[in-house]
């Protein structure tokens, strides 16, 4: 029985879950959403909601930056779009909708992994523009962190739509092309030292990464041209493509390897 | 520094330069455009909505609007669970916390939780005086369903305020109607009253004749006598 990354991430997606709820069960542990709370008294805040509010409000408030700063700083180090793969509730629906997609056969197509950078590039001309913050609006993960905070039902109905769309028309659509909080992790990934590492010895290109991830083109680099290490900011450091690589060929690297390994494969 | 470029694309996931820049650029900037357009339509729409009643603290509305991040922490501060979070119908301030007086009011804590746990400014977290809060101001809208202006001893709204003879005083007159009683008048001071509903919650009417309003703000008084 080797090592896999997936029960870790998946208990943490649940915690994550569980410490939104954990105010309706009395428990002291965590107050807010995963736009702005507060740990143990420590405050957080995503730095794409402070964006937003400070943008559109024009009202300066030193712990909101402070909060925000702290989960850039963890995302940096811990590699961008850790976020997604780790902690967002959208992305366990993602994959719920992947699980259910591939069993019915339905919803091929994908589309560019830019949008979510468009996206993000919107959302703060619009919270300037408007005077609103606009992603908070319509923000799904707020939605549905209301719904588990307050017993929220009918904002649902956008959760659910979005599961309808990434089943029968397009893969992943949300978490792939058009969240904005994915585009400003991408942007920390691109970044960050903690990266999924390649061994061109070990590969058999049998294609079995590139079935599992979420954003499959990040591995493309690496495939094609030998690249040492998954440098897209784009990819989620999810480990799904470490876990089922049967030749061990995916790893998980530190720091930035930028060499290209030899082209040629040993027999 | 970034590795992948069309031609690697091209090879690996076969989508043309067409397909590349359709789905790049053009679709999630068709997205954003129509996202705009809608947004802005809901916008206008909303701002018809009329008054939502605020937690403690709350900057005004349009700004209030614009700060807060719809995190719920308020809600969760309030030791009454008199804040909500608003649904669809609130348009554009989905998910903005608000007080359903009729439901609970704010009960006015002296340490003000709600505002002091607010991230983002929406609430003033140095407000700590609840005689300065602003949520609105009570109004009697109803003037002949209200008992005590039609010469009954109800006087329930001033009995309850939590600033009793400052926010609401009564103010006795004759009755004309009977000639020999008096009318018990409760009368609203707007520059005393925080807005906090209970005079509204308490109110023994199906429907209140006293309801919290936007605040009153103050005028300049050239009429001393």
């Amino acid at each position: 029985m080797s090592f896999k990354w997936w029960p870790i991430r998946r208990a943490v997606q649940l915690s994550i879950i569980a410490l939104i709820a954990s105010p309706l069960f009395e428990l002291n542990l965590f107050n807010g959403n995963l736009a702005a709370g507060e740990l143990l008294g420590i405050k957080l805040a995503d730095p794409l909601a402070f964006l937003q509010a400070t943008l559109a409000s024009h009202l300066f408030i030193a712990s909101f930056l402070g909060a925000a700063l702290i989960v850039t700083a963890v995302y940096l180090a811990s590699g961008g779009r850790t976020f997604c793969g780790w902690v967002c509730p959208m992305y366990l629906l993602s994959e719920i909708s992947e699980k259910l997609r591939r069993r019915l056969g339905t919803g091929e197509r994908t589309y560019s992994l830019n949008g979510t950078r468009w996206a993000l590039a919107m959302t703060i001309i619009l919270s300037i523009l408007t005077g609103i913050p606009v992603f908070e609006i319509l923000s799904p993960l707020g939605v549905s962190s209301r719904a588990i905070m307050f017993n929220g039902r009918l904002p649902l109905l956008l959760v659910g739509a979005i599961l309808v769309v990434e089943v029968c028309v397009a893969r992943r659509i949300w978490c792939r092309s058009l969240c904005p909080v994915g585009g400003f992790y991408t942007l920390l990934g691109q970044i960050s030292p903690i990266r999924v590492s390649f061994s061109r010895e070990r590969c058999t290109d049998c294609g079995e990464c590139l079935r599992v991830c979420p954003v499959e083109e990040v591995l493309t680099p690496s495939l094609a041209d030998n690249m040492p290490q998954i440098t897209s900011g784009d990819c989620t450091r999810c480990g799904d493509c470490i876990d089922i690589c049967p030749a061990k060929a995916l790893g998980v690297g530190v720091w930035y390897t930028h060499s290209v390994q030899s082209k040629e494969v040993s027999p | 520094m970034r590795y992948y470029h069309l031609n690697n694309l091209n090879q690996h996931t076969g989508i043309s330069r067409r397909r590349f820049l359709k789905d790049g650029m053009l679709v999630p900037l068709a997205l954003a455009v129509a996202g705009g357009s809608i947004s802005t339509l809901f916008l206008r729409r909303a701002d018809a909505r009329g008054f939502y009643l605020r937690p403690p603290g709350a900057v005004e509305e349009t700004r209030f609007l614009a700060a807060c991040v719809k995190c719920g922490k308020c809600a969760q501060a309030c030791p009454y669970g008199s804040i909500k979070m608003a649904g669809g119908e609130a348009g554009i301030g989905i998910g903005t916390p608000h007080i359903v007086t009729r439901e609970v009011p704010c009960h006015l804590c002296p340490d003000i939780p709600c505002a002091k746990t607010c991230p983002s400014g929406a609430l003033d977290r140095k407000l700590n005086d609840i005689e300065k809060i602003r949520m609105g101001t009570a109004v009697i809208i109803d003037r002949e369903n209200c008992l005590s202006l039609r010469g009954l001893r109800c006087e329930v709204c001033y009995r309850q305020c939590p600033l009793i003879d400052k926010a609401i005083t009564i103010e006795p007159r004759h009755n004309t109607r009977t000639g020999v009683h008096s009318i018990m008048e409760p009368v609203i001071h707007a520059d005393k009253c925080v807005g906090c509903g209970i005079c509204e919650n308490a109110c023994v009417r199906d429907k209140p004749v006293i309801r919290v309003l936007a605040a009153i703000p103050g005028q300049k008084d050239y009429y001393e006598f």
